[in-house]
């Protein structure tokens, strides 16, 4: 079920309303029943998979705060892995080794396999995971299956995310939410700011950059950059409007979700970007990868190879394709590069005279830094290396421009444009302020021209209805 | 204990759930209306090709005598203007394109909701319709919004074309770049009258037309048929139900199926609905002073000079069957006689 789509508007308000009247001791049951409806309606057959994973990994939670052993924890992250790797990289192993086998001169049919990658898999795997890694770690185990159930299948989160932790959800499941106005009206509004992200603004750019990378040898040099600067758009609308309303979901209840993206694009570094782009898969990567892998503390060399290594891993959890791999090991030699490059451009600047704190060398950073995850995000998008280097290529030689369909007309343009600039002024603003505070504290006219502003723009400028080829949030079902 | 759950926050020290809830109301009622007024404003207009509601609801209620029901079939070859002219009987064409049977039964419910015609007049070809043809969305979508349009949206349309039916948005927002004023003032003023009571003229005649006829019957499935007869027998009994002579037809053409055929049907129809009159009028063109060569636009359709002679001869038909006009308010009398003009002028116009 996607959160916007009709079944969904039904859903939520039946789920809510019984979550707030049903008495306390039935709640946490309503709530669970409410998300593997939501999760039944992807494919039934997904289910088995999630309860293997609930029941597996509550199982070791247990063992382990009895017998704390690294085997015990190793078994349970294998299985895990193998779990991943069976429904979402055997299809890539084995064209990797058909592939190789091929080189050496050896024939290899590679064999297509049917297996449809259960939705959600990456984000409650990872969860799990983590949950275990925690509890070995010293962490609370948590008794009540109803309540790790809960965890790793609550509704707003168990599709794309936020990857949750233990130690900051399980105890909301055992408080109880009583009815707030202020957090459901928070909540709600947060929830139509994503579907204005998501309609008005993804799914028009994804037009846009579906029709050049679908022939980039057509079009012109500055076309291509204007389509990969609105990729980076596109997927920064798409994945943040998700959480937007993930996090919105659970608000309205009561619940409150991990952050997700604090104004990635305003970072000034490619470190601050992965601070700020997708937070709870970094700092996932940063708990349960680099820190174990040894994080800074052994050396510098080290570090950066732990780098590498975490950058790849996490460009393989967002797909089983070379492409992503690419994309991962680019973002980690970004850092490294960052890193090793400190002194030099700091020794620039200061010749320049650009001090650490003036504004146009942060201009600069956040341009470059831009710049560089624009770069790779060709690699993310590409279906594949060939493409992905023709687009690039396209970028440097060629005419200017080739007068054709770019898929969206000067007016669709002028909306994205529009959209675009709202979307960073309410990026720059919520660096300072709390804007759905703003909103609850505006008089009332305000706060209603605010919800009817998002909503009719949804309605009239969104991309959706008949006609449309109806974009699947792209961290989403397929991840 | 069920109101456990439900504890407002009192953030501002003074808050009153009820205020909320009734600004709350007032803020949501709102919304629906302005959705609604933004549906109308995006929606296409429809003056022609049947489903002509807007202008179906100018006319006073209770002051036509005569609905004709049915397909592309009723709205092309009946002229209302015409069958007043030659009778004084005031009459409706409230048809749609390849309109289903179950389309034109909640039609029919919707119509009785503001008339009460002595007779209607369904044309019978859509018993061979399939259960969904080409135009549902079409049909379906100007219907006032009420209990019968729910029906037909949920009984009569695919479930593909539910949401948008239900919400128009669904279908229309994107015309947002092309809206004008005029668009603006259709949905300020949504009901519209106009001269041509859901007729739709086609000028001239197609190449070839009523040279050569085709009797070929229309292939439809056993199920879809079946469903067809549940559905007319339903029109027929609301007509009972509100005292309505019914007359089931097929109109002058020169692509019909099989005279054995329409013959079979007629007995069909008999059976399901003895009440009702049948009448096959496929063949009558001699019988109504119809030249194929010259009176059809195509081989089904008939043209304007042609719907203007049927639809003469139709008032004397209806007429002779007992249907009388019914008193008009002097005001719906010059309405009518302006109708019956301007057609006149348009004819005059055509054949000088």
């Amino acid at each position: 079920m996607a959160f916007l789509s009709l079944s969904f508007l039904l859903f939520f308000p039946i789920t809510a309303l019984g979550y707030f009247l049903l008495p306390r001791q039935v709640k946490n049951l309503w709530l669970l029943a409410a998300s593997w409806f939501f999760y039944l309606c992807a494919k039934p057959i997904y289910l088995t998979l999630l309860l293997f994973v609930i029941l597996t990994s509550y199982c070791m939670g247990r063992i382990l705060d009895k017998y704390r052993r690294k085997g015990i924890l190793a078994l349970c992250l294998t299985a895990d892995g193998i779990l991943l790797f069976a429904f979402k990289y055997v299809q890539f192993a084995l064209s990797l080794v058909g592939q190789g086998l091929q080189r050496v001169g050896i024939a290899f049919e590679i064999p297509v396999l049917t297996l449809v990658l259960p939705v959600g898999i990456s984000f409650y795997v990872f969860q799990a995971m983590g949950y275990v890694i925690d509890v070995y770690r010293g962490g609370a185990v948590e008794r009540s299956f109803l309540h790790y159930a809960l965890f790793l299948s609550f509704f707003p989160q168990i599709i794309s995310g936020p990857i949750g932790r233990a130690e900051e959800l399980l105890p909301q499941f055992r408080t109880i939410h009583p009815f707030d106005w202020d957090a459901f009206r928070r909540g709600l509004l947060r929830f139509l700011w994503g579907a204005f992200l998501k309609l008005v603004l993804a799914d028009r750019l994804a037009v846009l950059v579906n029709t050049i990378y679908a022939a980039p040898d057509t079009f012109g040099a500055l076309q291509v950059m204007g389509a990969a600067v609105a990729f980076s758009f596109q997927i920064y609308c798409d994945f943040s409007a998700y959480s937007h309303m993930a996090l919105g979901v659970a608000g309205s209840m009561g619940f409150i979700l991990r952050e997700n993206f604090q104004a990635p694009y305003f970072s000034r570094s490619i470190a601050e970007f992965w601070r700020r782009w997708h937070m709870s898969l970094s700092s996932w990567f940063r708990d349960y990868l680099y820190i174990p892998l040894g994080g800074s503390r052994r050396g510098t060399v080290r570090k950066y190879w732990n780098i590498i290594i975490v950058f790849t891993v996490s460009g393989l959890w967002h797909g089983a394709a070379v492409t992503f791999v690419v994309w991962g090991l680019l973002n980690g030699l970004y850092q490294v590069a960052g890193a090793v490059t400190v002194p030099l451009r700091s020794r620039i600047g200061r010749w320049l005279g650009l001090g650490e704190e003036r504004l146009l060398r942060h201009l600069i950073q956040i341009t470059l830094t831009f710049l560089l995850t624009t770069i790779a995000w060709v690699f993310f998008k590409a279906d594949g290396l060939s493409n992905a280097l023709a687009i690039l290529g396209r970028m440097c030689y060629g005419p200017l421009w080739v007068r054709q369909s770019m898929g969206l007309n000067r007016q669709e343009l002028i909306v994205a444009l529009i959209g675009l600039i709202i979307l960073l002024f309410i990026d720059l603003g919520a660096q300072k302020w709390d804007w759905p505070r703003i909103w609850l504290e505006a008089r009332r006219p305000v706060r209603w021209v605010v919800l009817w502003a998002l909503l009719f723009a949804c309605l009239l400028c969104g991309s959706y209805g008949t006609g449309y080829d109806a974009q699947a949030f792209l961290y989403g079902f397929s991840f | 204990m069920l109101q456990e759950g439900i504890v407002l926050s009192r953030s501002k020290g003074r808050y009153r759930w009820w205020k909320e809830f009734a600004f709350t109301t007032v803020f949501l009622l709102l919304t629906v209306w302005m959705i609604q007024f933004a549906s109308d404003v995006l929606r296409p207009p429809q003056k022609v090709y049947g489903s002509t509601w807007s202008a179906f609801r100018a006319e006073p209620e209770d002051s036509l005598d005569v609905i004709y029901l049915g397909s592309s079939y009723a709205y092309c070859d009946i002229n209302p203007s015409m069958v007043y002219a030659s009778s004084g009987l005031t009459s409706y064409v409230m048809a749609g394109s390849e309109q289903t049977l179950s389309i034109t039964y909640w039609y029919l419910k919707e119509i009785l909701e503001t008339q009460s015609p002595a007779a209607v007049m369904l044309e019978v070809t859509s018993l061979f319709f399939k259960a969904n043809q080409n135009y549902t969305q079409q049909n379906i979508v100007y219907m006032p919004f009420s209990c019968n349009k729910l029906g037909a949206i949920v009984t009569a349309a695919e479930p593909e074309l539910r949401l948008g039916l239900l919400f128009d948005l669904y279908f229309y927002h994107s015309r947002w770049n092309e809206i004008g004023f005029g668009d603006i003032w259709r949905a300020l003023n949504p009901i519209q009258w106009d001269a041509r009571k859901g007729h739709t003229a086609m000028e001239g005649t197609k190449e070839g037309a009523g040279e050569v006829l085709s009797e070929v019957d229309r292939v439809v499935t056993a199920e879809d048929y079946r469903a067809n007869l549940a559905w007319l027998k339903k029109i027929t009994d609301l007509c009972q139900e509100h005292n309505i002579q019914c007359f089931l037809t097929i109109y002058p053409s020169y692509t019909r199926s099989r005279p054995e055929t329409y013959a079979r049907i007629g007995r069909e129809l008999q059976a399901i609905a003895p009440e009702a009159i049948y009448c096959d009028w496929s063949d009558a063109f001699d019988t109504i002073g119809l030249i194929p060569t010259e009176h059809l636009y195509d081989g089904g359709h008939l043209n304007q000079e042609g719907t203007a002679i049927f639809s003469n001869w139709l008032g004397g038909f209806l007429i002779g069957q007992g249907v009388t006009p019914r008193s008009q308010t002097a005001e719906n009398t010059a309405a009518w006689q302006a109708a019956v003009q301007e057609w006149e002028e348009t004819e005059a116009v055509s054949n000088p």
